[in-house]
């Protein structure tokens, strides 16, 4: 096999591969400085970012993109069964998750620079988005909850590297046991889709599915293999231990999750459910819910609606009664999976393209808020809301930077995260019929939504702090030591905060580049398939 | 050629930007600005409808077209699209003249002096560019712009329960306006239409089924009526009003109250006239309440201000019912009568305010006689309240006069309940000036003195549009005339 046909689809995997064992490798070399490790994993990931902006089509980057030529959205010749295939909608994803985990990495680079653990935080940070490439591309259940397992493995541990917080280790714990169940679940709802459809691979599925139908073999695989994954994406009722984990977890680690790797549990169910078309009877023609003898498709289709309003509306109403910082960012963390999850109900191309830009926008923000809170953590500040009063007047940038990120979560205008909410929400009406009120739905708890970060606008900006409420020296008083917020931050985290806060504002003025490109996307993946 | 919609909202945007910049220069910032636009606009008049890029690919008649490629996939065309017709050209005119109007008031505004002005212009800005939008995603945006300003000028400079009444604005407005937008992408895609565009829409949203239109129409209905106020949904109105700040009054009553109707006209009565035929009882009956609960809510009032918002729900009842005829001469009757009423309910709050400042009380019974103390701020409350009650040669007769019109043209003698009302309208202005303006004098502190120089000329600038438009209504009429709406010349 010539070598750039092989290696050329895989070089972000290889990439990140080689960042993981280069980081070991300086371990045991006695090269455990922040700086350097970090650098690698940030290097690797951006790298690895370049590569898959390259392949979608970016034309500035063409010279990157000839590597993997002519391997992105190959029709599969009848009967093959590979076990992973290359979609444009995949690699848009590859670029969610290399952008969360480069962001992670940069900020994670201005901690103390002589931290314990740094070496395995960078180095599993490198292998968790290497899981994660892996999903995208995975064409085979067996192959793809491997993929998943390898993320999860990676982030247990991350949860828990500092190895001496007692909450931290906590959050890991139950983490690990709420994640080995749910691969269970998962493992076992594969297992009986093998036994309906005699095979695990999606192409295979797909081909097969109409023949098989809807009986109770096939019922009862996908409702596990929705409740494995959900425990992943935290979609209600299965979103109990996000908060803890997000909350117990090192901030940064949380920023990462959020982030990244919830989406491998919303990715997966695109995969499973989209995959092999499962609400499209075969031969329906144009309209996805028309067709079809057995009708059990628009039965997951209500009973995936009703969980995606379920996740919202309590994600929203749960964050509305928080006090804490971080367990308010994690509570609508689980509400903005709701939005996400509306695409996959609605199994359209715009829908698709609606729910991936939400991640798209998510990473930016959640990642952006969690790295924020980290650092603003890291100069003292307590876990309450209200011991962020005054912050925003006496850092304006960073208090600007972290608005325009609440403001986006919010879905005000101008920002990305209205566009991707306009996209979606847009997409559900065009699929008119039930899906209108999923629009109205959503729209309502995006308008609840706006009260809790309203609320740390308020504190940020308008309550003056009590004099003994900030620590002196850090952040209270004339000790302030300049506008620019890298001070007490750290040029790197300072550098992820504004790339964040520029992209939010850019790409919600502009979208269209990105959303050009997730559009097509998806319109390639809803009729070509993993 | 010069894109001058665009030149505007450059000049505003910058304009707002420096403003909120400006610190204690800030009232110079947004004076400049608010001159600079206001000179835009005449640009805009002198033109119309001649201006020399005129565009008629897009809907026949809208003047200054511009439009550029936003967003573009698949199967979502979203365009930055602008125009002016003469409905919105008037509506133009009103945003700058209130603006300036609101700049001049407050030029002593001591709480945060660069956030007031510049929140002051931002809302201007929204309403201007929700003028000319003709895409749903720009109207939109330009919608929510105005919202937020204002939810931040009542609720940090308004009165002792500005938190609450902030609040209720803005669940009232912001509930309704995601009503709004589900109608209107609703009416983008059930309709097919090829973009979100004005035209695009009023292209194919005729071949919706009755039906359809009509659920949209209520949907559209819906989210533009709370604007409006209609009654029962216009409690947020009295609350937003008295907690508000003057300027923060003044462009709610003059401007806000427009754009649900601006809206209606729009984005309803032109795009969905099947809709608006089917639901055209539901709209007689919640104008006929409108007129009458707003007119005798108005008559049990003591705050002067608290009289002046009611008396706006009475007004934008007869709005609501002019634009429900259906008819041109209703359409045209609707426009004027928003501009007359933006003038007015600006100069009555203005009024208003200035015997708040002056008096310590806005409680009609408590002062009296205040004609010799405060002789200026008495001619203007005068001039306000003879404007409110439709005396000839000012601003509102020949609005008034046009919608009784129109309603006796369409209804015939459904007129007497308007007729009537304006009759207890009358009554209740005439009755305030006797309590406050004449007999002895009563509750004037002995510190009373009349009005600052600049309270007393924002005022004047109204009363001079008042008494122009009074004489020569013509003028807003020509313009109003040469717009696209189904019986109007130009079509």
């Amino acid at each position: 096999m010539d070598l750039s046909s092989f290696a050329g689809p895989f070089l972000p995997e290889i990439l990140l591969l080689a960042g993981t064992l280069l980081i070991f490798l300086l371990d045991v070399l006695g090269i455990r400085r922040i700086e350097v490790t970090g650098a690698v994993a940030a290097g690797a990931s951006a790298l690895a970012l370049l590569f898959v902006v390259a392949d979608l089509g970016f034309a500035p980057l063409a010279f990157l993109a000839n590597l993997s030529a002519g391997q992105v959205d190959v029709a599969i010749a009848p009967g093959a069964t590979p076990l992973y295939a290359f979609t444009s909608l995949g690699l848009v994803f590859q670029g969610i998750f290399l952008t969360a985990s480069f962001l992670v990495a940069l900020a994670s680079m201005s901690r103390p620079s002589n931290e314990r653990g740094a070496p395995i935080f960078f180095g599993l940070l490198l292998l968790a988005t290497l899981g994660m490439l892996l999903v995208t591309i995975a064409s085979d259940l067996i192959f793809l909850l491997l993929s998943v397992e390898i993320v999860s493995i990676s982030t247990y541990l991350l949860v828990a590297y500092t190895r001496k917080d007692v909450r931290s280790l906590e959050a890991a714990m139950k983490f690990y046991i709420i994640g080995a169940l749910s691969t269970t679940l998962s493992f076992f709802g594969a297992s009986l889709l093998y036994g309906a459809y005699g095979t695990t691979n999606l192409f295979a599925i797909r081909a097969v599915a109409g023949s098989v139908g809807y009986p109770v073999l096939v019922l009862l695989g996908y409702g596990f293999l929705i409740a494995g994954l959900a425990f992943k994406a935290t979609l209600v009722p299965f979103h109990a231990w996000a908060v803890d984990v997000y909350d117990g977890a090192p901030t940064d680690v949380t920023a990462f999750l959020t982030g990244g790797s919830k989406k491998v549990g919303l990715f997966a169910i695109f995969l499973v459910f989209l995959g092999p078309v499962l609400f499209v009877a075969p031969g329906a023609g144009g309209s996805p819910f028309s067709g079809g003898t057995v009708n059990i498709g628009p039965v997951l289709q209500v009973t995936l609606a009703i969980l995606a309003v379920l996740t919202m509306t309590v994600g929203n109403v749960l964050a509305l009664l928080q006090k804490e910082m971080k367990r308010m960012l994690a509570y609508s963390s689980i509400s903005q999976a709701g939005y996400m999850l509306i695409g996959i109900v609605i199994g359209t191309s715009p829908a698709l393209t609606g729910a991936t830009l939400q991640m798209f926008a998510n990473v930016f923000m959640k990642t952006g808020v969690f790295l924020v809170v980290a650092g603003v953590t890291a100069l003292g500040v307590g876990p309450l809301i209200d011991d962020w009063k005054g912050l925003g007047t006496r850092r304006p940038l960073l208090g600007v930077a972290f608005g325009l990120m609440l403001l986006s979560l919010a879905g005000v205008p101008l920002t990305l995260g209205f566009v991707s909410k306009f996209v979606l929400f847009s997409s559900a009406v065009e699929a008119q019929g039930y899906f209108v009120w999923l629009a109205v739905a959503g729209l309502l708890n995006s308008a609840l939504s706006v009260f809790y970060y309203a609320r740390v606008l308020k504190v940020m900006f308008f309550d003056r702090p009590e004099p003994d409420a900030l620590p002196t020296g850090a952040v209270a008083g004339g000790s302030e030591p300049s506008l620019l917020a890298a001070g007490g931050l750290g040029y790197a985290r300072a550098t992820a905060i504004a790339l964040i806060a520029v992209a939010v504002v850019a790409f919600g003025v502009y979208p269209q580049p990105v959303l050009g490109a997730i559009s097509n996307a998806a319109q390639h993946f809803i009729h070509v398939g993993p | 050629m010069i894109p001058l919609l665009s030149v505007i909202v450059a000049t505003l945007a910058a304009g707002t930007v420096l403003t909120f910049l400006a610190g204690s220069r800030a009232r110079w910032v947004a004076l400049a600005t608010t001159i600079v636009f206001l000179a835009e606009v005449a640009a805009l008049f002198a033109a119309f409808p001649g201006w020399p890029g005129y565009n008629s690919a897009l809907v026949p008649g809208f003047a200054d077209g511009e439009s550029y490629s936003w967003i573009s996939i698949a199967w979502m065309h979203v365009n930055y699209t602008v125009g002016v017709d003469g409905i919105s050209l008037v509506l133009i005119l009103l945003t700058a003249v209130l603006q300036l109007a609101t700049v001049v008031y407050s030029w002593e505004e001591q709480k945060r002096p660069a956030a007031y002005f510049g929140l002051v212009l931002l809302t201007c800005f929204g309403c201007f560019g929700v003028f000319i939008a003709l895409d749903v995603l720009l109207f939109f945006l330009f919608w929510e712009a105005v919202l937020i300003p204002m939810f931040f000028l009542i609720g940090y400079w308004g009165g002792p329960q500005r938190r609450y009444a902030a609040l209720k604005f803005f669940v009232y407005t912001h509930v309704a306006s995601i009503v709004m937008l589900v109608g209107m992408l609703a009416l983008v895609f059930y309709s097919g239409a090829a973009s979100f565009d004005f035209s695009a829409i009023y292209a194919s949203a005729r071949g919706l089924s009755s039906v359809l239109q009509s659920f949209m129409f209520l949907a559209l209905f819906f989210g533009f009526g709370v604007k409006f106020p209609i009654v029962p949904f216009h409690t947020w109105l009295p609350d937003a009003h008295v907690e508000a700040p003057t300027g923060g009054s003044v462009l709610l009553a003059g401007l806000l109250l427009k754009l649900g109707a601006y809206g209606l006209i729009r984005w309803a009565v032109e795009l969905l006239p099947s809709g608006l035929h089917t639901m055209q009882p539901v709209l007689y009956v919640v104008a006929f309440v409108s007129i009458i609960w707003g007119s005798v809510l108005s008559l049990s009032q003591r705050d002067m201000k608290r009289l002046v918002a009611y008396s706006s729900i009475n007004h934008m009842g007869i709005v609501l019912l002019a634009i429900a005829l259906d008819s041109s001469l209703g359409l045209l009757a609707a426009v004027l009568l928003m501009f007359a009423h933006g003038i007015v309910s600006a100069l009555l709050f203005m009024a208003s305010g200035s015997v708040h400042h002056t008096f310590g009380t806005r409680d009609i019974p408590a002062v009296g006689g205040i004609t010799p103390t405060t002789p200026t701020l008495s001619t203007l409350i005068m001039v306000g309240s003879l404007a409110s009650l439709g005396l000839p040669a000012l601003i509102s007769f020949p609005a008034e006069f046009t919608a009784l019109l129109a309603t006796w043209n369409t209804l015939a003698y459904w007129v007497f309940v308007p007729l009537i009302i304006l009759v207890v309208t009358a009554g209740f202005y005439l009755w305030m000036m006797q309590r406050m303006l004449f007999g002895p004098a009563r509750g004037i502190p002995s510190t009373a003195h009349d009005v600052p120089w600049y309270e007393g000329a924002a005022m004047a600038i109204l009363v001079a549009f008042t008494v122009l438009f009074g004489i020569l209504p013509g003028l807003l009429v020509n313009v109003i005339m040469n717009s696209p709406i189904h019986g109007f010349p130009g079509t």
